[in-house]
């Protein structure tokens, strides 16, 4: 009895100690490469990849290094940029992937067929188009954070209290495949080697960029498609510019009329007055502000959906809002209803605070 | 006739319950959303209440046939085709829950292969997970069912991780309801009844309950709680995924779990993976369990000596399923066999019983 014990510990012990073997994928975190951000180029007819890694330096701070590599598919490139690097690659810490507006425009979607086949691709990681080279935005050096961080907070905080609305890997993958819905992402341009500024929002049809929103009208389209929304906006009105913090948005759309469509979006606004021209708050000027604000809000929406409309893209998800309201939905047809949709866009502003000043 | 068993070995009603949803909560929940929504579509939802409510039919049946003879299904077979005939049904059982034990294992592995460790060799993983079901079976039933009870337990806080993906949900994905024909619908439902499997083992632990009438109650506390978890993480994966996404999603529940933040760790799969390897051991130890107590009882042969071939049979086996395919169609032969038993094979058997019975009386 006691030498089968004794055996059984024994065998027991050998499988265990197998977990310690290196060749089952024993990842030292000093022996990889963790990448951190990648971009995809045009190159001639090829593609250009570059991951960037975060190199950790003796004295605490860090650098940025980056691989490059040419070829005509992704895994081809990730397979090229491991030739050239002493320790393998690794995409579990991804957090941003960066496509030059050329490639966008031809469409990403081969791309993410990557992400989403490699189970080690998080759904966090913060997708962008790029005026310019991707290369490029990963070549500046911005802060002591590292490059990737630097991307990652600047997206992450405007999507939090900006005017951009979110979006990351996972709400792309999920407008892309949504019918009735077409994805978006964020716009980014280098203005210097040590900043770059989010420029707009790619809007995009199916796979391929068809169109880029000016800075101006993020605020608008952020709450048209997002449920909660923070963000900045300017008025104008007769005492001069004031601008407005929005605090909480809900956006509602009813379907009014069918045969042909008509769709009632409804927006409420609760938001506080950071800034006003003028010497004195007047009495009624608040209420002044709010009915500026609900015109102007009213007029640039109508604008953007009936922009949309004209260009057959749906960043809104007008086509799945009416398949909710509709059994055995046909979005073949819808293709066509869509351009006969008649839009109203009404807007509720209530301003609850003005500061601390009178 | 039934042996009787000692009071000393039994256990209380209460734990009935964590043996059958233990048992319930396997590998299928990692992926069954893509499955039931391939017919039914997002109206899927209420063909996972649907398929629960069935299952309460089923226990109340097999509570039944238990109380009929007063032992467990191996004696309802003997007492109603007599010894030959239900022997033989029951080392049909022998089969069918050394073939739980398998999909349970194979799949586990499948997952940890293609999310972890690419290269791991299935043999290790699989004698080190069975050695382990060994020593849990050896320990006699209370120890099953102590497993059982931490199977659900310990992992239980893996249950607020599916609020992450409600963030990034559009619930008005499951609009407009009832856009489905019934037909649609039911056969959502039956995907589903593939899923709750695993209620059977009530069958054969009856008799090891200390006042069977009142497990009743907390069984059925328990199929519905595992009837409610299943509808919600099916809503919350709906609103996660647009349904042409989640038919590319072998594995949704897992997904879903690339959307967690957590400070410490950068990727919750692999956290919420290793403690599914937890959830799965319960399983594996009470599929042989039972497959090594029908040994005993059918055969006459010690249940160590049983469990120790069953254990063997299901490592050789495991060897040979080695690729996604091959586990496909075993998963679905497992799947077809699991209904039968439930849905065909238990009413036929409370109406032969009830029907003996009546000739008996006569």
């Amino acid at each position: 009895m006691k030498v089968t014990r004794i055996l059984l510990t024994l065998l027991m012990c050998c499988l265990l100690l197998v977990g310690c073997n290196p060749r089952y994928e024993r990842k030292v975190i000093d022996d990889i490469n963790i990448a951190t951000g990648m971009g995809i180029d045009k190159s001639g007819d090829q593609l250009k990849g570059s991951i960037m890694i975060p190199v950790f330096k003796a004295d605490k701070s860090m650098e940025n290094f980056l691989f490059t590599a040419k070829g005509t598919i992704m895994r081809d490139v990730a397979a090229q940029m491991q030739q050239k690097a002493s320790q393998p690659i690794f995409s579990g810490s991804m957090d941003v992937a960066l496509f030059e507006e050329v490639v966008a425009r031809e469409g990403i979607v081969q791309v993410l067929d990557v992400f989403l086949r490699d189970p080690s691709v998080g759904a966090r990681v913060h997708l962008a188009v790029v005026d310019g080279k991707a290369q490029e935005i990963f070549e500046g050096n911005y802060g002591d954070r590292g490059n990737a961080q630097y991307l990652k907070d600047l997206i992450e905080h405007n999507m939090e209290g900006g005017n951009l609305p979110l979006t990351n890997l996972h709400s792309f993958l999920f407008n892309f495949y949504q019918q009735g819905k077409d994805p978006y992402l964020p716009y980014l341009k280098q203005e210097s080697p040590e900043l770059v500024n989010i420029t707009g929002i790619a809007i995009f049809k199916d796979e391929k960029v068809i169109d880029i929103l000016h800075e101006n009208k993020m605020f608008y389209f952020k709450l048209l498609v997002d449920k909660f929304s923070m963000g900045q906006v300017k008025v104008k009105e007769e005492h001069g510019e004031a601008t407005v913090k929005s605090i909480t948005s809900d956006t509602n759309m009813k379907l009014t009329k069918r045969k042909p469509y008509e769709i009632t979006v409804q927006i409420k606004l609760k938001g506080l007055l950071t800034e006003h021209e003028g010497t004195r708050l007047e009495k009624n000027e608040v209420k002044d502000i709010e009915k500026e604000l609900e015109k102007q809000i009213n007029k640039t929406c109508l604008k953007l959906l009936e922009d949309f409309q004209k260009q057959k893209v749906d960043p809104i998800g007008v086509g799945h809002f009416v398949k909710t309201k509709t059994r055995n939905f046909n979005f073949e047809k819808w293709q066509t209803d869509y351009q006969d949709v008649t839009f109203k866009v009404s807007t509720n502003v209530r301003i609850l605070e003005v500061g601390v000043v009178e | 006739m039934q042996q009787s068993i000692p009071e000393s070995l039994k256990i209380s009603p209460f734990m009935a319950a964590f043996v059958v949803v233990s048992m319930q909560i396997g590998i299928g929940v990692l992926g069954f959303q893509r499955i039931i929504s391939k017919d039914a579509g997002y109206d899927a939802w209420m063909s996972v209440i649907g398929a629960g409510l069935a299952v309460h039919i089923i226990v109340w049946m097999m509570y039944k046939i238990c109380e009929g003879v007063d032992g467990d299904v191996m004696a309802a077979n003997i007492f109603v085709f007599g010894k030959t005939i239900g022997n033989s049904i029951n080392t049909l059982f022998i089969i069918y829950f050394t073939m739980t034990c398998l999909t349970l294992l194979s799949g586990l592995i499948e997952v940890i292969r293609t999310w972890m460790f690419l290269s791991m060799h299935p043999i290790f993983f699989a004698s080190v997970y069975l050695l382990l079901g060994i020593y849990i079976v050896n320990g006699g039933f209370r120890t099953v069912v102590g497993i059982s009870l931490f199977g659900i337990v310990v992992p239980a806080y893996l249950l607020f991780s599916f609020l992450a993906p409600i963030r990034y949900g559009d619930f008005t994905n499951l609009l407009p309801i009832f856009d489905h024909t019934p037909v649609q619908m039911l056969k959502g439902a039956y995907n589903m009844t593939l899923t709750y499997l695993g209620y059977g083992v009530l069958l054969f632990i009856y008799p090891f309950i200390k006042k069977p009438k009142e497990s009743k109650k907390w069984v059925h506390i328990g199929l519905t709680a595992t009837m409610i978890f299943y509808t919600l993480l099916a809503v919350i994966t709906f609103a996660y995924f647009p349904i042409s996404l989640l038919q590319k999603s072998i594995w949704a529940t897992l997904e879903m779990w690339k959307i967690v933040k957590l400070p410490f760790i950068e990727r919750f799969e692999y956290l919420g993976l290793a403690n599914w390897a937890l959830i799965i051991l319960p399983n594996v130890a009470i599929s042989l369990w039972v497959a090594s107590r029908v040994a005993k009882r059918v055969y006459h042969i010690s249940q160590r000596k049983a469990v120790l071939f069953i254990a063997a049979v299901v490592l050789i086996c495991v060897l040979m399923l080695d690729s996604r395919e091959r586990i496909n169609i075993f998963h679905d032969l497992q799947a077809k066999a699991g209904f039968i038993l439930a849905f065909i094979y238990t009413p036929f058997l409370y109406i032969l019983l009830l029907i003996k019975k009546k000739v008996n009386a006569k």
